[in-house]
């Protein structure tokens, strides 16, 4: 106490930390790699405004003379082939992606709850098997998985993307997920119990909400991955009306070749959702990815 | 209110016996705290009685319902955790209504129990409250308020007050106490703190490796300690141990120590010692039943000051008689140095005689 009623109640000047090489490089290097990546993203976007005469000059326009929007409503419009075709990839692209997320959570959670939770003979065998998925290259797995699905009868359905997909987010799901409950005190799962909960409810009610975080962050994980996927998409699927964006955004390539204000305008849109679903969450992601690191 | 009976209660872990078939009986509207060292099976116990983790053998009665397959949730129980246990994402409000909604009581009901609950325990004013925003002492609060709340046949309570500061503690093992005499509750206390136990339980049982040592009330624990575990356990600063070699002289015995000083004991004393099964026998002294001589006095052993620990009230020192160790509390005026001599005088008829093969106490044949 006594040292508290020395010290001079006026507040001292904050001395001014000397503004060091080494952090302006860092800055440097920051906006470097700020421009780096979003240069290409910002290019894409000013193509798209641009007529398709005004995309083919040289020297470019910085910025279109003149701005217009007809590429987006030719391709949001149902009314012409264009649209039709686009919306439709849309539409296949938003399907998967958000049945193999909703999907993948609904593995996930329980999965991940049992690996946390109990202790069951195989338990930790299983639990680095899952991880055995990641520990190679995605297309390894291609002709494997292709033959499976032909065999399944699955071949030229969402439903091979769906489950392919499952299988390669789930492991990442799992281990973030397992993170969050192994920091969740089990004496609230009990106290639940003994408050007239069953085990069930006892996770819906007071567990599940506290691993929200994690939840989200893992949906967004699936539904991104899901959303950008492109060579299971290409090998599994072959008629038209089933492609995703990925894949029908490259056909789009080969048939509009020269149209790229159009393409870059497909490509903008096609970002939308996963540019719109990070920002919107990402305080979840953020915290997810860091509260499950960190054991308390 | 109900009471709660232990028959033969076992709880193993593959060869390893976490609970060593306990019985033991908590009448109705009685306090009975289990205590031990850690390791010792008291929470294991108290998470049988409450139904978080499934019996090995035995059976549990809570009232006259056997409830050895039962949910905790159809037990009718309410626990108090050591870490409180509460929901971080609701409000104290509805942390105390939780147990409530479960039941499906009306709206009406639960805000009705919810405030008569936050009124007996001055928490009306945190009831907006998220538990993270609450004090340890408050956050202790609502969680007893959440086991209050709905009436339970049993409160069961796991160390509630270990996280609470020295002085925070004392204060709240105070209205515990008072809380248990106003309701008339049955409880199960579990602490690893003895004076906890003897401050506030109208019994204890005192556990160790699974095993009950002892249920009685807390002076009977004191006064007469069934084993040299018990006697150790309880009472702080702990019961002097001193093992020693019964001799005996006729019809007289007396205790030898390895240096060869012989203390003769009373008749009473020597009837207990010759019930030894060895001659082997532990001297077991409570450090206020110790008189302290400085200077050769009869009936009374040498030894050496090793500290002196002056409390303010009394002052603890610590003589070697040989080997081992006896506490002695002195008046603060006496003074006495470190290495100086010293002699011991035993109260006769305070003395515990331990058996010391067996380590249990010994009684008169």
């Amino acid at each position: 106490m006594s040292t508290l009623t020395q010290t001079s109640p006026r507040p001292r000047p904050r001395p001014k930390k000397p503004i060091g090489g080494w952090r302006w490089a860092g800055r440097g290097i920051l906006a470097f790699l700020l421009l780096f990546t979003a240069l290409p993203m910002a290019w894409m976007v000013i193509t798209s405004l641009k007529s398709q005469l005004a995309a083919l000059q040289y020297p470019p326009q910085w910025w279109p003379e003149e701005v217009t929007f007809e590429n987006y409503i030719l391709l949001l419009s149902p009314n012409n082939a264009v649209g039709q075709e686009f919306l439709q990839y849309f539409w296949n692209s938003l399907y998967v992606s958000i049945l193999s997320t909703i999907l993948g959570v609904a593995v996930a959670v329980p999965a991940a709850y049992a690996f946390s939770r109990f202790r069951f003979p195989g338990r930790q065998m299983l639990f680095f098997s899952v991880l055995l998925r990641n520990m190679f290259p995605a297309v390894v797995f291609l002709m494997p998985l292709f033959l499976m699905m032909k065999w399944l009868g699955l071949v030229n359905t969402h439903g091979s993307l769906i489950l392919t997909y499952l299988t390669f987010g789930l492991p990442l799901s799992i281990w973030l997920l397992k993170g969050f409950y192994d920091n969740i005190p089990p004496q609230l799962e009990q106290a639940a119990r003994i408050d007239g909960a069953t085990r069930f409810q006892a996770f819906f009610y007071i567990v599940m909400p506290l691993s929200s975080p994690g939840i989200i962050a893992t949906a967004i994980y699936a539904f991104i991955m899901a959303w950008n996927e492109y060579v299971y998409a290409l090998t599994f699927l072959n008629s038209k009306d089933k492609l995703t964006l990925p894949v029908g955004l490259q056909r789009f390539f080969a048939e509009y070749a020269t149209n790229w204000p159009g393409l870059m305008a497909a490509s903008f849109i096609m970002s939308v959702p996963v540019v719109v679903l990070f920002l919107v969450l990402q305080k979840y992601f953020v915290r997810a990815l860091t509260e499950g690191a960190v054991k308390s | 209110m109900a009471e709660v009976v232990l028959n033969q209660v076992v709880k193993t872990y593959g060869n390893i016996y976490a609970v060593n078939h306990v019985s033991l009986t908590v009448a109705d509207g009685e306090f009975v705290a289990l205590v031990g060292p850690s390791g010792c099976g008291k929470t294991t116990t108290l998470n049988l009685i409450a139904g978080l983790i499934d019996i090995s053998g035995g059976d549990i009665y809570i009232g006259d319902r056997l409830v050895n397959d039962l949910d905790p949730k159809d037990r009718d129980i309410a626990m108090v955790f050591q870490n409180y246990a509460l929901y971080p994402n609701k409000t104290v409000f509805k942390n105390l209504a939780f147990p409530l909604q479960m039941r499906k009581l009306s709206k009406a009901e639960i805000e009705a129990k919810v405030m008569s609950a936050a009124k007996v325990l001055d928490i009306v004013h945190l009831l907006e409250r998220k538990p993270r925003e609450l004090s340890g002492g408050q956050q202790q609060r609502v969680a007893l308020g959440r086991a209050l709340v709905r009436d339970p046949r049993v409160f069961l309570m796991d160390e509630p007050l270990s996280n609470l500061d020295a002085k925070l503690r004392v204060q709240m093992r105070t209205e515990l106490k008072r809380f248990h005499q106003d309701l008339q509750a049955t409880v199960v206390y579990v602490t690893h703190d003895q004076l906890e136990a003897v401050t506030m339980a109208d019994k204890m049982a005192v556990m160790n490796g699974g095993f009950l040592q002892q249920y009685d009330s807390p002076k009977n624990v004191f006064d007469n300690p069934v084993n040299m575990f018990v006697a150790s356990f309880v009472g702080s600063p702990a019961m002097s141990l001193i093992p020693l070699e019964a001799v005996s002289h006729g019809t007289d015995v007396a205790l030898r120590s390895p240096e060869g000083w012989e203390l003769p004991l009373s008749a009473a004393n020597s009837r207990k010692a010759l019930t030894s099964t060895t001659a082997k026998v532990v001297l077991g002294a409570r450090h206020s039943t110790v008189r302290l001589h400085k200077s050769p006095t009869a009936g009374a052993v040498p030894g050496t000051v090793y500290t002196v620990e002056p409390t303010g009230d009394v002052t603890f020192v610590q003589v070697f008689l040989g080997t081992s160790v006896v506490i002695v509390s002195l008046d603060p005026s006496v003074m006495v140095e470190p290495d100086q001599k010293v002699w011991i005088e035993f109260d006769q008829d305070k003395i515990h005689l331990f058996d010391g093969a067996t380590e249990m106490a010994l009684a008169a044949a």
